[in-house]
This record gives structure tokens, sequence and C-alpha cells, in this order.
């Protein structure tokens, strides 16, 4: 049993990353590990959050993926499909109020890092 | 692509909540690694500020990636509950947490994981979300770690439960009876169409806003009870006391009046005298605001009571006089540091809820709450019907008083891990309901800033029967943890599971005009009519005209007290 325990905290194995380090890290990662390290990333999803909950985007997705599962039934359904389900909808859906300030958000976050 | 079929759903509700049984993948993995599997990973459980979500990281600055493809920005990414390896779950282009499953062994199972942002657990031979009582109490117990209560509730003891025994007098309490009242003569021939306790109230100089909260205080039925079986009795209290100033004895001989059957309108010159006697500062012939008249006069009874006999003077639980007992409920106040996900929470007693009304309508996808299926004049489920809906409602505005709020950096609370002021997250719910609910809609804005005021006129709609569930304290804490299955606090009987949530209108104090210069109409529902009190004039209107008129406060009962239509007049 505590042999299980400390495989959990065990770090995946290292000939993984070894590969990946000859690779130069793109823009877009460079950019995504700045905004987790600094914790713009966890606040611009908390922002998101709120914004999508105040204009009704969520109370909508709910009822979508309410009526599909009523449609198939409950037990027919998995995670996987909902998502499938919603995410062309949702990302349509998105008012443009809410996709300009995540914007300007990003912009003067990067603006503020740029070395 | 799907196996479902796989899953045995089979519900089983404990606590209220439906329990789906785990799937076989899950089971066998309980049945590899022991009772408790999940506890170990209690060490990787971190709260992140601001908004208190559950994340699972191996130590707080970790950026989790793909084991194999390196993708740290997938929206998806599973940590292995065996070995710790941490996949992206792309469906449909590639599932590595799928792959990653096949190495399954006898040894160990590695079909179950963990979403590390989420903090939810997935089956990737099943490819669905499963859930694991154990594993939720791990994530409960991680938030509640950060939850101060600076105290427990002090009145929320249990009540002491007396058995229902079913009584019927005796020959000297029969003749007590028969001599000391009179009978209730319910066809009556003069207007026998009002029913009993329905009568006009004179106009005696802008006290509109007196005469319609008393209209609804006569017909909010516990409290019309406990004076019509004479639980404060004017006499017994003047001969005991002296005779003084005590405004549940000017009640009392109201309450008389009204229900006596005399259908002349009555002129409570009496009371209005002793109110201005307790609140002298409003004591004028200028126009009032109703809601004000009414927190003043429940405070003018609790203080009178409360000097009389020595009860409690706590209010959280209404012990300690008839107002707080019908409209005393108790909120419950967290306030969430931002940046250490501290939380520290208060208990508050209160007599009513004021409510904003939402700044602007119709802005963007603005939605009729659809916390609960309520009647909405468009379809509650459909896709369309959020979007056309931009009016307010009061569950709209419940929404509003419950939801998450950011306290601005000029309001930085104190946060006692951090021992900083931070900005914070606060957040109101409602820990134990009143027995009758007062809604008060913030109609009247008073500016400091700009001196000036002005009154909102925005309509607002509002239920017959509403059920104040996803707003109590379980309701809120439990959507703040996630979609997890724990039994709430545990040392009360079940609130979710009683009645008790639900509510019927009986009563809505409306105001039409200006701010200086309006009038208040009080609407009260008896036997399933609905009877418009405009002062003196009582007439039965058409409840389509109580929708549509605007509500300033709003009166709502627990059901379980409301005795709905009932056939005979007079016995509302």
């Amino acid at each position: 049993m505590s042999a299980k325990r400390s495989s959990i905290n065990r770090p995946p194995t290292p000939d993984v990353d070894r590969d990946r380090e000859n690779q130069e890290p793109t823009l877009q990662e460079i950019i995504n590990i700045k905004m987790i390290e600094s914790g713009e990333k966890e606040r611009l999803k908390e922002l998101l959050r709120e914004r999508l909950i105040e204009c009704g985007w969520r109370d909508e997705m709910k009822s979508l993926c309410r009526a599909y599962t009523r449609k198939k039934g409950r037990n027919n359904v998995t995670v996987d499909d909902l998502v499938h389900v919603i995410t062309p909808k949702g990302r349509a859906s998105v008012p443009d109020p809410v996709k300009a300030e995540l914007l300007q958000r990003i912009r003067s976050f990067l603006a503020s890092t740029a070395t | 692509m799907s196996s479902k079929i796989n899953h045995h759903h089979q519900n089983d509700k404990t606590n209220g909540q439906i329990f789906p049984q785990p799937c076989p993948h899950l089971a066998d993995f309980h049945a590899r690694n022991g009772t408790k599997p999940f506890r170990a990973i209690q060490d990787c459980l971190h709260i992140k500020p601001p908004g208190g979500r559950a994340a699972i990281r191996r130590d707080s600055s970790e950026v989790p990636r793909c084991g194999v493809c390196g993708d740290s920005s997938c929206p998806r990414l599973y940590a292995c509950m065996a070995c710790a390896a941490v996949s992206c779950h792309v469906p449909p282009h590639s599932s590595h947490v799928a792959i990653h499953a096949t190495k399954t062994s006898s040894a160990c199972s590695h079909e179950i994981a963990v979403d590390v942002d989420r903090a939810e657990l997935f089956c990737c031979a099943c490819r669905d979300q499963v859930y694991d009582r154990d594993f939720d109490a791990a994530v409960v117990l991680a938030h509640t770690t950060s939850i101060i209560q600076s105290s427990k509730p002090e009145n929320l003891r249990k009540r002491r439960r007396i058995d229902y025994r079913p009584w019927s007098p005796d020959l000297r309490e029969r003749s007590l009876m028969v001599n000391n009242a009179s009978p209730i003569d319910s066809m009556s021939s003069s207007n026998g169409d009002l029913p009993r306790g329905l009568r006009g109230l004179n106009n005696l100089g802008n006290t509109c806003f007196m005469n319609s909260v008393l209209q609804a205080l006569f017909h909010t039925p516990p409290l019309r009870n406990y004076f019509l079986s004479d639980r404060h009795n004017r006499y017994y209290c003047q001969s005991k006391n002296g005779v003084r100033l005590c405004l549940a004895c000017d009640l009392d001989t109201m309450f008389s009046a009204i229900f006596c059957g005399d259908r002349m309108p009555y002129s409570p010159a009496k009371f209005l005298y002793s109110w201005w006697r307790h609140a002298s500062n409003l004591a004028s012939y200028e126009q009032q605001d109703a809601h004000e008249f009414f927190i003043s006069m429940l405070d003018g009874i609790h203080e009178k009571v409360e000097k009389d006999q020595h009860k409690p003077r706590s209010q959280g639980n209404g012990d300690c006089c008839i107002a707080h007992r019908v409209f005393s409920g108790i909120l419950r106040s967290d306030v969430m540091c931002m940046a250490c996900g501290f939380t520290s929470t208060t208990f508050d007693p209160c007599v009513d809820f004021s409510l904003d009304l939402e700044p602007n309508q119709g802005s963007s996808m603005k939605t009729s709450s659809t916390k609960s299926n309520h009647s909405c004049n468009c379809e509650a489920d459909g896709m369309n019907s959020s979007q056309n809906c931009g009016i307010s409602t009061l569950m709209g505005c419940l929404d509003r008083f419950t939801r998450p709020e950011r306290l601005g950096s000029d309001q930085k609370f104190f946060c006692q891990q951090c021992q900083v002021r931070q900005e914070s997250l606060k957040q109101m719910s409602i820990r134990k309901l009143p027995l009758v609910s007062c809604f008060h809609i913030k109609r009247f804005e008073h500016s400091s800033v700009r001196k000036m005021s002005r009154k909102v006129d925005r309509y607002l709609q509002f239920p017959l029967s509403l059920d104040m569930a996803p707003y109590l304290s379980s309701s809120i804490l439990r959507s703040r943890f996630g979609n997890r299955f724990f039994p709430f606090d545990g040392d009360e009987s079940n609130t979710l599971n009683e009645p008790s949530s639900e509510f019927e209108l009986f009563a809505v104090v409306t105001h039409t005009g200006k701010l200086d210069a309006g009038h208040y109409v009080t609407y009260l529902r008896l036997s399933n009519k609905w009877y418009k009190c405009d002062d003196a004039w009582i007439t039965e209107v058409n409840e389509n005209t109580v929708r549509a008129a605007q509500g300033y406060m709003m009166f709502y009962v627990q059901k379980m007290l409301y005795y709905k239509a009932s056939e005979k007049q007079g016995t509302s």
C-alpha cells in the first residue's frame, strides 16, 4: 500500500523531457507559460467565467446540455459527447464585448511583460 | 466512441442527492487501492485564488503539460491516479490519456485519472466523468481547511419538538368558551362577498405608507394567528405594566377591530400616535417610506415586549418577540481573500431582504433567472428564451444578492492568513429562512455624493410560489465546491429535504408616483383571490392586475403555514 502511495507522487519518466528540450518552445508556449506562472491565466479565466455567467451564456449552455441529455437518455451521454455538442455553439455565442474585454486584458499583459 | 452501456447508473438517493453507481473501472480501482484511495491526493489539492477552485498540482507553481506531446495549453489535462503521469485529452483528435489507460496491468490500473484544473474524476476506459464520495470528501476537506467560522450561529440549537396530541374541550372548557365568545357568522348577510379580516384603513394625512404595511401584517398568517389567539392580551399587559407605550397592545387593538366583522373603514389613530412616540424622528404628516415604517415597527414591538419578560436579546432564532419569531432569519456572509483563498464567515440576523434591481436590462444576453423553473412569460428551457427575456425578476434579484461580489481596491478586507489587507470576494447566502420573508426592492436611490434621490420605476416580475432552496447556504456552498457529493454541516436535519424552503406570496405593497409624491397600495391574497387595499377602499381585483403592479415589498410565507384556497368564505 505504501509503495502505491509514493508512486502517485513520482514524476513522469525523464526521457520524455529530454526529447522535448531539443526543440525551441514556440511563442505561443512561452506566452502560455508566462501567463500561468504569473497567475494571469487564472485571473483571466475567473474574469471570463464571471462575464459569461452575467450575460447568461452559461445558463444557455446548461439548457443545451439538458436538452441533449433528455433526448439521448441520461445513461447514454458522456462528458465528451456534451463537450462535442456544445463547443461550436458555445464558441459562436460568446458576446463580442466579452471577447473584446479579454483581448484587451491579454494585450495589456503582453505589453507589461515585454522583454 | 461511446462505451456507456457499461454504466449501471442506478441512482441511489442519499441526503436527497442522486448518487450514481461507480463504473466497473472505478470499482476496480477501489478494490485494488483500499478503502480510501483518494486520500493520497490530499497533498496535491490546491485551492487556487481568486475564485477558490480546487486544482491538482504536485507543487503550487507546477505548470502541467502532457507527458506525450508536451502541450500545456490543452483545456483538458488529466493526471493518472496510479502513476501521476499527465496526459492530454482532445477528443476526437487524440487522447493521450486514453492511450495511457491501456497500460493497465494486473499490478496497477491506469484507467482512473483526475482533471488537473477542475479536480474531477475521469474514467479513461469509459471516456466519461465519474463520481466518488471519498474523492469529493478529500476535495471538500481541502476547501474547508481554508474556511474559518467566526462563530457558529448560536441560536441554531434544535427546537425541542412537541408531539402532536389531539385535543377536545372538556365540560369546563366548553362552558368557558361558550360564555366568553360569540360565534363567527361565516355567511354574514351584509357583505358576504368579502372575507373576514378585510377592512379599509382611513388615511390620516399621507399615512398610506402605514396603511399599506398594516394591511400586509394583518394577513401575515403567523402574526395574525398570534394576536387573534390572544397571545398578547392588551388588558393583561396594561394591568401588569401600567398604561404605557406598547406597540404590541396597539396592534392587538387593531387586530380585534379589523377582524370583528365591522366593514366601516377603521382609523388607526391611536397606533399612529404610539408609533410617533416610538419613532419620533419620523413623526410628521410628511410622506414616509413604507419599508422604513415596517422596520421601525418591528423594532418597536421587539423593544417593548423584550422589556417585559426577561427573554434573550438574540434575534436569530426569534425567541425574543413575535416580530422576530415571524420575520427573523439568519444571513451568512463569506469573504474570500483573492490572494491566498482564505475564507472568513460571519452570521447575522435579518428581518427582511433588501434587494437591488439589476442595473440595466437587455444588455448583451441578459437573462431572466433560470435557477429553477418559475413562471416566466417565455419558455424556461428553450434556447432563445434567455435572449428574449430582458425582464427583471425577483429570482434574478436573489441571484444577484447571492452572487460572489468583488470588493474593490478601496474596500480591502483584512485577511487573517496574509495578515494584510487584500482584495476579496464576498458572497451572501441564507443560513436560516424566516417564517415570513419580506423582500424589499430598493427603488429609492439616495445618492449622498450627488445630493439627489431618484426612484427606479422598472417593472419587476415576481412569482406566486417561490422556492428559496438555491439561495440557502447549503446550496451556495455546494455550488462553490463544484460537482461534489457531500453532506452539508451535518449538525442539523437536512434543510434541503424539508419543505420549508417553499414559500407562497400573500401580500404585495406597491408604490406609484414619484419619490416625493406617491401612493402606496397593498394587494392581499385571500383564498386565492386578490383584493386591492387602497386606504379605505377594498375591492376584489384580477390576478393579472397584481402581476402587472410595481412591487415594492413582497411578503411570502412558508408554504406549510399557508392555507390554500378553501371553499368556505372567511376561513383564510
